[in-house]
């Protein structure tokens, strides 16, 4: 139970974020587009959005799952571990840069975002890049927020029938 | 970390800004700044205070931008 108080809404998140309507509502509209661009893969979005929640041991994000995006235990497991080795290359450069945004982004090398670059072109760099940050926002809000657990299996990441989850 | 831009403009003879590197992305770019609009020009913080946890939160993760 989050110590902020709820307004009405249909999630945790909604409830807490709703003491601003005009910010949870910006903040959804914003959210929703990294995925809605298409320009990064789902899978890899899923990837990189589960391993920053599993770094900072957000239960609120990790329990949340892309319905469209099949990952397996080992899968699951090795991104818990930081373990991309089964990984195909793409997803490696993707989570080699995800992996250091909580608390090694001033180690992200020239070299690391060049390959990035490379692999997905810019557009598709820029997005991802901001998708990562917000990964990384997302968990830290609900973590300080201490927003209720809502397990979910997401067909239009990150809403559920419309609601932030 | 590198304090040049990693990514290059997005618009044609313009400097890599943030701007111009984020307008790869412009559906994204232009909601994250009606987001970020928002915090500034509305709510009930004083801006006074946002901009000083802005600035503090900038030397903290060393943001020279």
């Amino acid at each position: 139970m989050s110590w902020i108080e709820s307004a009405n809404a249909g999630t945790p998140w909604e409830a807490v974020l709703g003491q601003r309507p005009e910010l949870l509502a910006r903040y959804r509209d914003f959210y929703r587009t990294l995925w809605d661009d298409a320009l990064v893969s789902r899978r890899v979005l899923e990837l990189c959005r589960l391993r920053i929640a599993s770094i900072h041991g957000c239960a609120q994000e990790w329990v949340i799952r892309d319905a469209e995006v099949t990952l397996n235990d080992a899968e699951l497991g090795a991104l818990e571990q930081g373990e991309f080795s089964g990984f195909s290359p793409a997803e490696q450069v993707a989570l080699t840069v995800a992996e250091q945004i909580p608390y090694a982004h001033h180690q992200i090398t020239d070299a690391e975002v060049t390959e990035l670059n490379r692999a997905l072109g810019s557009p598709a760099a820029v997005a991802l890049l901001t998708a990562l940050a917000f990964f990384d926002v997302t968990c830290r809000l609900k973590l300080v927020l201490d927003v209720d657990q809502l397990p979910a299996e997401l067909s239009e990441p990150p809403l559920r029938e419309g609601a932030l989850v | 970390m590198s304090t040049k831009p990693r990514i290059a403009s997005a618009i044609a003879g313009a400097p890599a800004d943030f701007g111009s590197v984020m307008s790869h992305t412009p559906n994204t770019t232009g909601k994250f700044f009606e987001l970020y609009g928002e915090f500034w020009q509305h709510g009930v913080v004083p801006a006074e205070l946002k901009e000083m946890t802005r600035v503090r939160n900038a030397r903290i993760t060393d943001c020279g931008y």
